[in-house]
């Protein structure tokens, strides 16, 4: 099984922004282990979606790969104490993660407010996983969240 | 009486002259050196107006300035300006290009893609060579243009030097147009790999051509020739790579000439493979590509940092050469003009490409995991752009055999300027033009860039976790045998093994508690902008403010990790993106820290946000 040292010690995600939120999505709650089977659930979200599914089973549970569970792992990400809401706390976290460092809190604020207030429809200032899947229906989650996995 | 006086012939003695002019003594370094400088002066004029390298490559431009420098000397002297030198070409300005090219290759990508490059670069080229000569043989048929006098063997020739790519010319408008790694990869590989196929095919069918009978055997001797050329030139470079990566590991002592070690070694693979007749192109792109991963591990920095740079200055300085002669030489009396000729070279060039292209992709992606889609297919063909190997190679022709030879010459000028310029110009709007017509264009969100972003980088992340643990057979094998016996053969021991590690022992903790300390990195969102939103309503924002805070993010957000830098000729990406890496790290490592101290001080808390 992998430990977090073993994620860390792959340099191209030392420098990834996101990187350290990218390896706590392989562990599942409050673990330091994950085994192979861990690992591969975490990945088969990033599956390519494919059309032809035969086995398409509507009455079995949604694969893994599917638009909203790519979606989810991606709030996920975002979610830290996992309220299943984005509050301007964790958005501010996320984006002062991805941005430089000419960037002030006040800009980043405003820049934070502006996302909450594009995606937040019912008013409570935060982001709830409904209204991250609303926002983001015009973005080809399912290019962007796919990566071929045999070369 | 008084001695005569010393007559003024012969013997008269010449004062002591306090100034004088000696030309002739210094003409040939002085006119070289006055050649580089104007190529580099006019490198510095383009780039006065910032717009214009985006627009125009600048291979067009260059030539423009050769013609105007020919135009001057034919109008001055009244006869052709100096054509370029065949030789001088082939050993001095080539090597340097070549070498840079070779030496930044992405080996890992290049592996991976390994079975499609040599498809293109080998039977791509021979079937336009080939299809190319016959067309045209068939045009000469045609008794109306009389052109019945060039035989079959001739027109293969023919063929032969104007199907190559020409490396140059095509990465240089490959910088403009963002094309994504596999397309870059195929196309930088061909042209480095078909370049030997096109030696071998023009020396090949010229020898034909001075045969008198040509048996069977001679085609199989060249089918074998084209073997032995190919792979002694690689032979050759990766032995000579081997040594110089040995000879490295014993200069630490002597770090001031460690560069030149680089450069002797892939200079020496690069001539001893032309002295065997094999290919001198293959056996310097091995060299450098074998030479990179164990002499970067050797070199102190310094060095690492001049060679990158001397690399560039002399790849750039023989590509401006290049192009410059190229434009001097298309001036004078060198022509024979045949609108049918020209016209159906310049045709069958753009036909036999893209129809190449076409049914060769047909082919490989049946074998491919990600099949090329219709606009990498267009990329391809269309950046099939011929640049200064063939024009080189059509002055090299023997007048003897070649009576038509001015004739030959005129139409690879003709296929050049209509590449390099035109299909130089056009191919980036016409990607843009192919690429808008599949998106929808709608106004974009401020927070849409982020959600963007976001993404790219979780699945940069989630790719280099994968990319990490994948395996590949070969690769593995190669690795095992690498590190059991090359790594310790070749390199000193006590190496850091990455950048990224030696970077992070760059970053001293001294230095990196100094930054966090004057505040350059702040956890938690400062008191202020939370006061602000405490207050009031978030208010609508108006569309300078949006535009505002669009251009903000634009310029700040983090980029996402290239595996390849985009190859540049004439700058060394790191950079912006070292910078980058940098800030990060030193992020990472505060709240490393911070989540240390706070779990060693806090009593049994569910480590949470360990890494937060």
């Amino acid at each position: 099984s992998l430990s977090r040292e073993d994620f860390q010690r792959i340099p191209e995600l030392a420098i990834n922004p996101l990187g350290d939120r990218i390896i706590n999505a392989f562990f599942p709650e409050g673990e330091d282990q994950v085994n192979f089977r861990g690992f591969m659930r975490t990945l088969a979200h990033f599956r390519p979606i494919e059309d032809n599914e035969k086995s398409k089973d509507q009455n079995g549970p949604e694969p893994l790969n599917s638009r909203s569970n790519k979606l989810h792992f991606a709030f996920r990400l975002y979610d830290l104490d996992k309220d299943d809401k984005i509050s301007r706390d964790e958005l501010l976290q996320v984006l002062r993660m991805m941005v430089g460092v000419n960037i002030s809190d006040e800009q980043l604020g405003s820049i934070a407010d502006r996302t909450i207030q594009e995606a937040d429809q019912d008013g409570d200032s935060a982001i709830s996983f409904a209204e991250f899947v609303k926002v983001l229906e015009k973005v080809d989650v399912e290019q962007k969240m796919s990566i071929r996995f045999l070369h | 009486g008084t001695p005569p006086s010393p007559s003024g012939t012969a013997f008269e003695e010449t004062r002591l002259h306090v100034f004088t002019l000696d030309y002739p003594h210094v003409q040939i370094p002085f006119e070289i050196t006055l050649w580089i400088l104007l190529a580099s002066l006019a490198k510095i004029g383009f780039h006065l107006y910032h717009k214009l390298p985006s627009i125009v490559p600048e291979s067009c431009l260059l030539i423009l300035v050769g013609l105007l420098l020919g135009g001057i000397i034919f109008g001055a002297e009244e006869k052709s300006p100096p054509v370029m030198n065949s030789d001088v070409f082939f050993l001095y300005l080539l090597p340097p290009i070549v070498l840079d090219a070779g030496y930044f290759m992405p080996t890992r990508l290049f592996f991976e893609n390994f079975g499609t490059i040599f498809w293109y670069a080998v039977v791509g080229t021979l079937w336009n060579a080939i299809g190319i000569g016959i067309s045209l043989y068939g045009i000469c048929q045609i008794s109306a243009f009389g052109l019945t006098d060039i035989t079959l063997l001739q027109n293969l020739l023919f063929g032969s030097l104007i199907s190559a790519v020409d490396p140059v010319a095509v990465l240089a408008v490959f910088e403009n147009i963002h094309v994504n790694e596999q397309l870059y990869i195929l196309v930088f590989g061909e042209s480095l790999l078909n370049d030997a196929i096109t030696v071998v095919l023009y020396n090949l069918f010229k020898s034909f051509c001075q045969m008198r009978t040509i048996k069977v055997i001679d085609i199989f001797a060249g089918i074998a020739n084209f073997f032995i050329v190919g792979i002694g030139g690689v032979l050759i470079g990766i032995l000579l790579g081997f040594v110089a990566a040995f000879t490295t590991r014993f200069t630490h002592k002597i770090r001031v000439i460690e560069p030149l070690f680089v450069f002797l070694y892939s200079y020496l693979s690069y001539i001893t493979a032309e002295m065997f007749h094999l290919s001198g192109i293959m056996a310097i792109t091995a060299c450098a590509m074998t030479m990179n991963k164990y002499v970067e591990e050797n070199v102190s920095q310094k060095s690492y940092t001049t060679i990158k740079y001397f690399m560039k200055m002399l790849s750039s300085v023989s590509e401006t050469l290049i192009f410059i002669f190229m434009g001097v030489s298309t001036v004078g009396k060198n022509h024979e003009w045949n609108w049918a000729f020209v016209s159906f070279t310049l045709l069958f060039c753009l036909i036999w490409r893209a129809l190449g292209v076409f049914v060769l992709t047909q082919i490989i992606n049946v074998f491919r995991t990600i099949p090329l889609t219709f606009k990498d297919q267009f990329i391809i063909a269309y950046g099939g752009l011929r640049g200064a190997i063939c024009f080189s190679l059509v002055f090299l022709l023997p007048p003897a055999v070649f009576p038509r030879k001015k004739l030959f010459i005129t139409a690879v000028i003709v296929v050049i300027f209509f590449t390099v310029f035109i299909q130089g110009i056009t191919i980036r709007p016409l990607v843009e033009f192919l690429d808008v017509k599949r998106s929808n264009k709608k106004q974009p969100a401020v927070s849409e860039e982020i959600y963007n972003r976001f993404f790219d980088h979780v699945k940069t992340g989630i790719e280099d976790v994968c990319g990490h643990w994948g395996h590949n057979f070969w690769r593995d094998k190669f690795k095992k045998f690498d590190n059991k016996y090359l790594r310790r053969l070749l390199i000193r021991e006590n190496q850091p093994k990455s950048s990224i590690v030696s970077l992070y022992k760059k970053l001293e903790i001294k230095h990196a508690i100094e930054m966090a300390e004057s505040g350059m990195i702040s956890k938690v969102p400062s008191s202020v902008s939370l006061s602000d939103y405490h207050e009031g309503k978030i208010k609508p924002l108006s569309p300078t403010e949006m535009e505002n805070m669009r251009e903000i993010l634009t310029k700040n957000l983090y980029q996402i990790r290239h595996r390849t830098m985009s190859y540049n000729r004439h700058s060394l990406a790191a950079d912006a993106s070292e910078k980058q890496a940098k800030e990060i790290l030193i992020r990472r490592r505060h709240s490393l820290r911070e989540s240390l101290r706070k779990t060693n001080s806090l009593s049994r808390e569910r480590p949470v946000l360990a890494f937060c």
